[in-house]
């Protein structure tokens, strides 16, 4: 239940980079694309998870977005 | 794995590390306070101390909203939970949390509703599923997680939904940052910023570190590859006698930070006149409130709640871990009485906290802090 081994997915200062596989109106389904210490917490069986975008509404398949408590807080640049 | 494996790459630590040894001047000494705990558990998860000069200091700062939950606001969730028809959702961690009446797990096993959820999108969904329960959503976080709460929030009153709030603990960065700043005999040289806070809030609203009291700041991601150039920043300021905000985590953080967040909490909350902190006090200004306009989701205004001030227990230490003055291991109740199983203080509960980090990984090597036998 705790997720005190790998690190408090949800509460803390902690946000998972995910790809965005589908947009579903409002909500986007996502695979988890780094911080592999967090994938088995949200990709359980490599099924894709829902996240909202409300904060990121342009969002497109193939986009990487930082995921935190259920919802998109921002896209990742990636180039560098 | 792309995005992550260049952030761990060894060769870069360990160049990065020989950088950091040729910044400080021997003898010197340099105290760093991380300010987010995703940063401290990664210091110790990794090991980063190891890599550092004895001069260069890390000092855990406040940056765990579970370890910042004062035990009333634990007991006024547990009255929610004990309500006839009410299910109370929260993330994980919170549940352990002791308040003055035990933990929310313990008011589960005596009979209350309180279910784990990922999200306060969840809360909602297991409202919309059993509309005979009330459900509220027990929320606490910075700056990072308000986002969602407020998303939350709109779409409840969106849906127009009658069996949905929320308790609001939400909490902001900037005045725990000036309480830790005016402490008085503070010895803190320069800050490494949260990363997520800032992907919300952005770096601008770090500037009055470096302007109102002369501490360079530096806003990092969270990999060891990260954090170690974020440090290098840190100390190449001092050496080129700069004090500023820099940015290491550029490919996620704005100056400005993200507005249609901003926004959303704008909209659904507004800042109380103080909250009361652990370890930390009453401070003004520093907590959110559910706005009167949503009042029909703000669980104070539907629940009678207790409200009492609760004193920390007096052999935790958590305040003086949470503002940097002493290191985890220097509680005497640290590893003993207070443990991850049995948490006595809020920093032992969440694994962010300094003091489940420390004994996570770090409790059995301590070279540079050795004690005598015998002493």
């Amino acid at each position: 239940m705790t997720l005190a081994r790998e690190g408090c997915l949800t509460c803390g200062d902690v946000a998972v980079a995910a790809r965005v596989v589908e947009v579903d109106g409002r909500d986007a389904l996502v695979t988890v694309g780094g911080e592999p210490e967090l994938d088995a917490l949200v990709t359980v069986g490599g099924e894709p998870e829902r996240v909202a975008l409300d904060l990121v509404p342009d969002a497109t398949p193939g986009d990487l977005l930082l995921c935190h408590a259920g919802i998109a807080l921002e896209r990742i640049e990636e180039e560098r | 794995m792309r995005y992550v494996d260049e952030y761990r790459d060894p060769l870069l630590a360990r160049a990065l590390a020989a950088e950091i040894r040729g910044l400080v001047t021997s003898g010197e000494s340099v105290r760093i306070m991380e300010i987010c705990g995703g940063h401290t558990h990664a210091i110790y998860r990794h090991g980063l101390e190891e890599l550092l000069p004895n001069e260069v200091e890390l000092v855990h700062g406040p940056g765990c909203p579970v370890c910042v939950i004062p035990m009333g606001r634990v007991d006024d969730a547990i009255a929610i939970a004990e309500t006839d028809g009410v299910t109370l959702a929260t993330f994980g961690d919170m549940m352990r949390v002791p308040g003055g009446r035990g933990s929310l797990l313990e008011a589960a096993a005596r009979g209350a509703d309180v279910r784990m959820v990922y999200s306060p999108l969840d809360a909602l969904e297991l409202a919309r599923r059993d509309p005979e329960r009330h459900v509220c959503f027990l929320a606490i976080g910075f700056e990072t997680t308000a986002p969602a709460t407020a998303v939350t929030l709109l779409r409840a009153r969106a849906e127009a939904l009658p069996n949905f709030s929320v308790f609001c603990n939400h909490v902001l960065i900037e005045p725990p940052l000036r309480a830790i700043l005016e402490t008085p005999g503070l010895q803190v040289d320069a800050f490494v910023g949260p990363g997520h806070v800032s992907s919300v809030i952005g770096t601008e609203a770090y500037r009055f570190i470096p302007e109102e009291y002369g501490r360079p700041l530096v806003v990092s991601a969270f990999e060891p590859v990260d954090l170690l150039q974020s440090i290098a920043m840190l100390l190449r300021q001092r050496v080129d006698g700069r004090c500023e905000v820099e940015n290491q985590y550029t490919r996620v953080v704005r100056p400005e930070g993200n507005w249609q967040a901003l926004a959303a909490i704008e909209e659904t909350m507004e800042v109380r006149e103080d909250f009361e902190w652990r370890g930390l006090g009453v401070l003004e200004r520093s907590g959110l409130r559910v706005r009167d306009a949503l009042a029909a989701f703000d669980a104070e205004c539907l629940f009678e709640l207790p409200g009492a001030r609760i004193e920390d227990p007096k052999a935790c230490r958590c305040g003086e871990v949470l503002t940097g003055q002493i290191k985890p291991w220097e509680c005497g109740v640290f590893g003993t009485a207070c443990t991850p199983e049995r948490p006595l203080g809020t920093c032992m509960v969440s694994s962010e906290g300094a003091c489940a980090a420390f004994f996570s990984y770090g409790r059995l090597r301590r070279p540079r802090e050795e004690t005598p036998i015998g002493a």
